[in-house]
């Protein structure tokens, strides 16, 4: 493996502190190559979306503590920049979609308004703004994008929206792309429709995604490694076929026989037996 | 505002739109403009001197030659408003250029304002014999005293006048000034204070916030109409228009500060939020562009009332003779006077108090339709 494009070491992150001492984030480490698809599942609480802000230090200062470790990007350790230099690199070469399009989206302002803040941020020498947003939500698959510059966040679908998050996102071509549960909030029919465009958009620009989720399902269609975070810990990592077919923690078992399947008759779906784990 | 291609309208546009549709909110909006403009013609409009005057073959223009440094002011700036408005499409395309001239000529205004001195001619042209003159409306000035005491509206004075004969209608349409534009930089001056200190404890949260906070709830423990008071008595602001203003505005900032700070504790709990600090825009740009446009319906709402309580708070400053001092012309002054005659001399309460309610009454309408027009979510229909 070439040298890693983002490489995460013995990150710590605690909220509150004495009794209410919260360790969301405790020790993890892992790397990401360029152009490679990490996905990284665990249940709600399990420190995944911590993970993901961390990595531009995007938490909320007083109540989140960034407590040890160290988060390199492209060499530069992204934890202790200034704030100034952080900011040139969020959006510009690490961008982030959300979970929920619809509040994601500022809704008083059009989204073409939106992607050209994007672009007038991190690409001042683009001359032609409006050709550029254009051509960006022509790319993440939105019909005549002439016409819907001028919509408001609440006039578009769910779908449409995520897709608008992705243009906004991949309008600087960013090195890494996170994506923080970007189907969660969707419908299935939507959901394989946005993984499938993430794919093409991945083809074509060698851009590394991390993909957080809590769905095995997208990770074996989708991503090259996977990590497997229970309470602020990874407990298994590899490639994701590996560990699709070969679990090696009980958390891991637990996690992949609850998704349910196809063709296999169930009265009750499995749930998660944490006494067994610990 | 947005990279609108010819067929799509900008946000400005669309809030006007929206605003418009609103009848009682654009009516009102009509009636706001009308009293600035009011104000800002008063001395063509009441004045013991003649528009135009010839008289010995000689053509001239005593009241341009009467008028203080401050009315010049008014008069001009509203006049250059109004051009850069209706010539906003032409301006749009050379930006720099016009904001250079536009200084360059308030530069020059000052600096003519700073040398002129008005002439003080306490005579009046209504009896002066000339060939030919072009009296204002109201042909009496508003600290003019005349005979006629308690003279009951009609054709010569048609507000009445009042106990030493100065005529109501006059006084009112200058009052109109000390009203509108108390009421609008007081106003002014308390959004200043009360978006950037809620503004600032809504988004930093912690200790910043508990400070404003606290402070917040320590102005306004205080009767507001007292701590006026008492700032206007140790200062010596009486009768300093600009003084009157700023403690105004500096003792009524606290609602807006409040409103302010639960807005931004809302919003920036938001997705959008953490989306914008994403996407690499500074705290600057994340409370300017993305929180406060949002939380611009309430502000804006409160900021109608508010400029309606100054207005308010000005006659009260008046009645209790704290606020602008007779003879200068203000509607709390005219009704501070009526109560001693208010038996037989209605018209001295009848014409301020209406005067009153019609503006707080467009100020309300105006703040309600831009509440409707701002809210995005509101339009769907």
């Amino acid at each position: 493996m070439s040298i890693p494009l983002l490489r995460v070491e013995n990150l710590g992150i605690h909220f509150g502190s004495g009794e209410n001492l919260v360790k969301a984030v405790d020790g993890i480490s892992f790397s990401m190559a360029a152009g490679e698809t990490l996905a990284v599942v665990g249940e709600s609480g399990s420190g995944k979306s911590v993970t993901a802000l961390a990595l531009t230090r995007l938490l909320a200062t007083p109540s989140a503590r960034y407590a040890s470790g160290q988060i390199e990007f492209k060499g530069r350790d992204t934890l202790r920049l200034p704030e100034s230099e952080l900011r040139a690199l969020r959006g510009k070469q690490i961008a982030y979609i959300f979970q929920e399009p619809a509040s994601s989206l500022n809704p008083v302002f059009t989204i073409g308004y939106q992607i050209q803040e994007a672009i007038e941020l991190h690409r001042p020498e683009v001359s032609n703004v409006e050709a550029e947003i254009i051509r960006a939500l022509h790319t993440v698959g939105i019909r005549e994008p002439e016409k819907r510059l001028g919509d408001y966040p609440h006039q578009l679908s769910g779908g449409m929206q995520q897709r608008v998050m992705i243009a906004m996102a991949l309008a600087c071509q960013p090195d890494l792309l996170v994506a923080d549960e970007p189907t969660t909030a969707l419908d299935v029919t939507i959901q394989k429709q946005i993984m499938d465009l993430l794919k093409e958009l991945k083809q074509k620009s060698n851009m590394a995604i991390l993909l957080i989720t809590h769905n095995f399902g997208l990770v074996a269609d989708f991503a090259d490694h996977v990590l497997v975070m229970f309470r602020g810990r990874i407990v298994e990592s590899g490639r994701t076929a590996d560990v699709l077919r070969n679990p090696q923690h009980a958390y891991t078992k637990a996690l992949i026989e609850c998704v349910p399947r196809l063709g296999q008759k169930q009265h009750r779906l499995k749930v998660i037996d944490y006494a067994g784990i610990e | 505002m947005n990279p609108a291609s010819a067929n799509h309208q900008t946000y400005a546009q669309r809030l006007w739109r929206h605003f418009r549709a609103d009848k009682f909110a654009h009516y009102g909006l009509g009636i706001v403009i009308a009293l600035f403009i009011i104000a800002a013609l008063a001395p063509f409009l009441a004045n013991s001197h003649a528009i135009v005057r010839v008289a010995d073959g000689r053509i001239t223009f005593p009241v341009l030659l009467s008028l203080e440094p401050i009315e010049w002011r008014f008069l001009i700036y509203v006049l250059l408003a109004a051009l850069i408005y209706f010539f906003r499409r032409k301006l749009q395309t050379h930006p720099r250029r016009f904001l250079l001239l536009t200084c360059f000529f308030v530069a020059l205004v000052e600096l003519w304002l700073g040398f002129s001195h008005p002439i003080n001619d306490p005579s009046n042209d209504r009896e002066r014999p000339s060939s030919f003159k072009l009296m204002p409306p109201v042909a009496y000035s508003p600290i003019e005293t005349t005979p006629d005491q308690f003279s009951p509206p009609m054709w010569k004075h048609p507000c009445g006048t009042d106990s030493t004969g100065r005529d109501i209608a006059a006084r009112m349409l200058h009052g109109a000034r000390i009203s509108l534009s108390i009421g609008f930089v007081s106003q002014s001056i308390a959004l200043l204070v009360g978006i950037t200190l809620g503004g600032l404890a809504g988004y930093y949260r912690g200790w910043l916030d508990i400070g404003v906070s606290r402070f917040v709830e320590i102005i306004e423990c205080f009767p507001s109409l007292l701590l006026i008071l008492v700032v206007i008595n140790f200062t010596g602001s009486q009768n300093n228009m600009f003084c009157i203003m700023a403690v105004i505005g500096l003792t009524s900032w606290t609602g807006v500060a409040r409103l302010v700070r639960g807005e931004f504790l809302r919003l920036s709990g938001q997705p959008f939020t953490l989306a914008a600090q994403a996407i690499g825009a500074s705290d600057f740009r994340v409370i300017l562009r993305h929180l406060l446009p949002n939380a611009l319906g309430p502000i804006l709402v409160v900021a109608t009332f508010g400029v309606a309580s100054a207005i308010l708070i000005e006659s009260s400053l008046s009645f209790l003779g704290f606020g602008m001092q007779a003879p200068t012309p203000s509607w709390g002054d005219i009704l501070s006077e009526s109560r001693r005659y208010i038996d037989f001399a209605w018209w001295l309460a009848f014409f301020p108090g209406l005067a009153m309610l019609v503006t707080i009454m467009s100020y309300n309408f105006v703040g309600e339709g831009l509440r409707d027009a701002v809210d995005p979510r509101l339009r769907i229909k």
